[in-house]
């Protein structure tokens, strides 16, 4: 996994973000199947180059997610099911998402027609590279 | 930190330190301080003053004015005291050139209470430094893996590194930041250093001071420098005046007019700052992209201090 995690530096999002949000993009398209092994902090901030509470405050957020569990003793995991989210959480999780995505869209000078569809290319992309990692 | 805690004692701090070698100042009321765990990289241009502040904590300079404390004690008065707290990764690996590394490593385990004889020989294993060739004869990456290894083993409080990667090459930086990454992993050392190496440095530092002529003109999180920095480029050549009327607004550093438009360098990035930019310029489309350490650190130490066009 530490190879598919990257770190760009000229991307403004903090580092604990970059390495968030591409651990649950790696668990969500099924590269990263439940109950599979991750990198130990120290493993993946050795291999990236950056600081060990950089990268246990990403696990951190991960764990509270239910993305990843911990197995004392044993090491960081995917976790076995995808998180249970009530309806409520869902939602404000998604909204939480759709915002900051709404403003990066206007602030690049975006309308909304132009957003959607770029979220619906991602999201078939995203369906593809699922796919892949299951057959 | 909550506040009724008592509030972590700081590893090493800076308290208006001011630096004179006799009419030159090197370093002007400089205030800094170093949390217990975290990774402080102090930045600036030959001569900006990096060295004699770090002189100055190690108790080997006395500060004209102000106090540089180690541990809460005043550096100067309590450095004896203080150093076995303390590895130094000089800037000069100060090995004598014909001590070899296991004779370095004999030498130092006498006058260290906590030496890690074992983690030492390990790490000299690791990097391929040869325990018994003179340390004269190393090469220069060898010189700087065996002063890392001799700063690590006493199982320091404080890491002072100072442009620990200078004249190594890629390969060898690159190796010299995993360990010390993994020894904050381990350990939870506190670090200050300095170093040229930006790109090194770029996912380890926390916190961030970068000087310039002797003055601390930044002291901040790198996670809050990054996100307030930004380059904005037009496509063609905007109307000057106005972009630097709403430049104003935006807390611009400086603006650089270049053969083919104009680019800048925005210090306080708002989030409406597209529309601001692109009004007064009145160019709907503005490119504006996030800066590295590397680029941060030439805007605002490049040519004189930002903001100062």
């Amino acid at each position: 996994m530490a190879r598919a995690v990257e770190i760009d530096p000229a991307n403004p999002a903090p580092i604990w973000r970059q390495i968030e949000e591409q651990v649950r993009r790696l668990v969500a398209t099924g590269v990263l199947a439940p109950g599979a092994a991750v990198p130990s902090v120290r493993e993946l901030s050795k291999s990236l180059r950056v600081n060990p509470a950089t990268v246990a405050k990403a696990y951190q957020r991960l764990v509270d997610a239910g993305v990843l569990a911990v197995r004392r003793g044993e090491g960081t995991y995917v976790a076995d099911a995808p998180p249970e989210l009530s309806a409520g959480e869902r939602r404000r999780s998604l909204r939480d998402g759709a915002e900051r995505y709404g403003a990066l869209a206007m602030g690049v000078g975006a309308g909304l027609d132009d957003a959607a569809s770029e979220l619906r290319s991602a999201w078939t992309a995203l369906q593809r590279d699922a796919n892949g990692a299951r057959s | 930190m909550s506040a009724n805690e008592s509030p972590q004692p700081l590893v090493a701090a800076f308290d208006g330190v001011t630096v004179r070698y006799g009419k030159t100042v090197a370093a002007e009321s400089v205030s800094l301080q170093v949390a217990s765990g975290s990774v402080y990289a102090l930045l600036g241009r030959n001569g900006a003053g990096k060295s004699s502040l770090v002189r100055c904590l190690l108790g080997q300079q006395k500060p004209a004015a102000g106090t540089a404390r180690l541990f809460g004690a005043d550096a100067w008065t309590s450095r004896v005291a203080a150093m076995v707290r303390v590895g130094v990764v000089p800037e000069e690996p100060d090995v004598p050139p014909e001590m070899t590394a296991r004779a370095a490593g004999e030498f130092c385990a006498r006058l260290y209470p906590r030496w890690d004889a074992a983690g030492f020989a390990e790490r000299l294993a690791r990097f391929g430094v040869p325990g018994d060739v003179p340390a004269g004869r190393l090469s220069k990456g060898q010189r700087g893996q065996l002063a890392l290894a001799l700063a690590l083993a006493p199982g320091p409080e404080l890491l002072v590194l100072d442009d620990p990667t200078l004249g190594l090459d890629v390969v060898a930086r690159k190796e010299f930041w995993e360990e010390l990454v993994g020894d904050l992993a381990d350990r939870g050392t506190t670090v200050l250093l300095t170093t040229h190496d930006l790109a090194g440095v770029e996912g380890i530092a926390e916190r961030v001071g970068i000087l310039v002529d002797g003055r601390l003109v930044v002291d901040e999180e790198l996670e809050a420098l990054k996100g307030r920095f930004r380059r904005v480029r037009f496509a063609s050549l905007p109307d000057t005046r106005r972009v630097e009327e709403s430049a104003g607004m935006l807390g611009v550093g400086r603006i650089i007019g270049g053969e083919f438009g104009i680019e800048m360098v925005v210090e306080r990035w708002r989030d409406d700052g597209h529309a601001v930019l692109g009004q007064a310029a009145g160019i709907a489309d503005p490119e504006v992209s996030a800066m590295t350490l590397e680029e941060i650190f030439t805007a605002v130490a490049g040519n004189g201090r930002g903001g100062a066009r």
